[in-house]
């Protein structure tokens, strides 16, 4: 059997997934998420008296410390494999990667555990990010 | 591919230790032991899975009532890198031991192994054990646990637990053949599809094993696969039916009956090289059942050769049994 049909075959009897189904559940869960980030940040907006900028990098904090104890008290992970990309996109996803690596490896020794492998889901997020950061501020400076 | 007959192995006992399992009730009455516990009072899950391998040898020493000296060979492997399980549970004992991997064929494997030594009167006796832990596998080929990867739904879901079967010359259970597989690699490199990885070998294993014997697919009252999971026993039967023009209507697949997959919303099957002797020894009846065909299918990829992204070869070894008491 050639390479060719043996795709076509395992594509007739494998079980697609319903990406539709799976895109209307992450668009829901991650606007849940923006509006509770939302909603913290006007009330430390209001109740604080800081500027909205602040607030932000406020909120953001709050959400990212409460998804790394949600993963750490061991009930985000059913969550995520729940709403998906909806969780896995926003900062949530970010935090929630990089503690279960933490705690995978935490028996592993603080250097090579724990630091050797925390940003082993993340790493990649934080150097493309940092690259494609350097080009836009690139072109931002060429235009102006 | 090379077909052996045997006339002098048989297997003689088995313990069986069942992990913690959250989708597989239907075992729980009739398996030796049940650990509900990943860990079982160890420091990580790969120590876990060394002690259930342990417990597992020294559950099959206690029920054959045999001191360890009088064992002549050990038989081992399991999934972990450099099969840690299986050498680190065997310094436990003063057994000879040869350790092997073929993946989720390794069962298979380490039968024919055992029964080629029987057979050549080089040794007396020997067990053969395997492990598989969820958690394990699931760090070492997947996503670190806590993570909640997502899953399709054909993805296989790793069996957590060990068997040790006991191979000597005389049992109720006969070792009557066995064919050794060949690599096979079709170019299909999705490792989540790990049915469709596998399906291909076993194809051509059971093929060459009923050529080579001469037999048809009925002359066996059941052919058990490994871990194909769901849809890749279609696969493999279409293929059979495509390629050799061979209808098999008594093929089962352990992982699916492990995790019931045909009801199950959520996974494919079963994996690891416990699915098959898991279902072999505490679900198929063996007075039904006298002559069955059991098929280990293991696929040979590594994380290395996922991110290289090579394909998915695997290799499937057939040993004929006979229910004989």
């Amino acid at each position: 059997m050639r390479e060719k049909d043996y795709k076509k075959l395992v594509d007739k009897h494998s079980k697609k997934e319903n990406k539709l189904k799976n895109v209307i559940i992450a668009f829901i869960s991650g606007g849940v998420i923006g509006v509770i980030a939302e909603g913290i940040t006007n009330f430390i907006s209001k109740n604080y008296s800081l500027p909205m900028d602040e607030s932000y990098i406020y909120s953001t904090l709050f959400i990212v410390c409460l998804a790394s104890i949600f993963t750490g008290i061991g009930f985000f992970d059913k969550i995520v494999s729940f709403a998906k990309a909806g969780l896995i996109v926003p900062t949530t996803g970010f935090a929630h990667s990089m503690t279960c690596s933490a705690l995978d490896y935490k028996k592993e020794g603080f250097t090579k555990g724990i630091g050797g492998n925390i940003f082993k889901l993340t790493g990649s997020i934080i150097l493309y990010a940092i690259v494609v950061s350097f080009f836009l501020v690139l072109i931002k400076g060429c235009i102006e | 591919m090379k077909t052996i007959k045997f006339h002098n192995s048989f297997i003689n006992s088995n313990f069986t230790l069942l992990g913690r399992n959250e989708h597989s009730p239907i075992l729980e009455s009739k398996v030796d032991k049940i650990l509900n516990d990943y860990y079982n009072n160890e420091k990580t899950t790969e120590l876990g899975e060394m002690s259930y391998q342990r417990e597992s040898i020294n559950g099959l020493l206690n029920k054959i009532k045999k001191n360890e000296k009088e064992i002549d060979l050990l038989i081992g492997g399991d999934l972990q890198n450099q099969i840690l399980a299986t050498n680190f549970s065997a310094k436990n004992f003063e057994i000879s031991l040869l350790g092997i991997y073929s993946a989720c064929a390794t069962f298979t494997e380490g039968l024919i192994i055992a029964s080629s030594f029987i057979e050549g009167n080089l040794v007396k006796n020997a067990i053969v054990t395997t492990s598989s832990h969820n958690l394990v596998s699931e760090k070492q080929f997947r996503f670190p646990v806590e993570y909640g990867a997502i899953k399709k739904k054909i993805n296989t879901f790793t069996a957590t637990g060990s068997v040790s079967t006991y191979v000597t010359t005389e049992g109720n259970i006969k070792i009557e053949s066995a064919t050794i597989g060949k690599v096979v690699d079709l170019n299909y490199s999705d490792p989540n599809n790990m049915g469709a990885c596998m399906a291909p070998s076993a194809a051509e294993t059971i093929y060459e094993h009923l050529k080579s014997m001469g037999r048809k697919p009925e002359y066996y009252d059941l052919i058990l696969t490994g871990d194909l999971g769901e849809y890749g026993v279609k696969i493999l039967k279409d293929y059979l039916n495509k390629k050799y023009n061979m209808t098999i209507d008594n093929l089962f697949d352990s992982g699916v009956i492990l995790f019931d997959a045909e009801n199950n919303p959520c996974i494919a099957g079963g994996s690891g090289p416990i699915c098959l002797p898991l279902i072999l020894f505490n679900k198929v009846s063996k007075i039904k059942h006298r002559k069955i065909l059991i098929v280990g299918t293991g696929s040979l990829h590594s994380t290395l050769s996922s991110n290289l992204k090579l394909s998915v070869p695997s290799i499937s070894h057939a040993v004929s049994l006979e229910v004989v008491k």
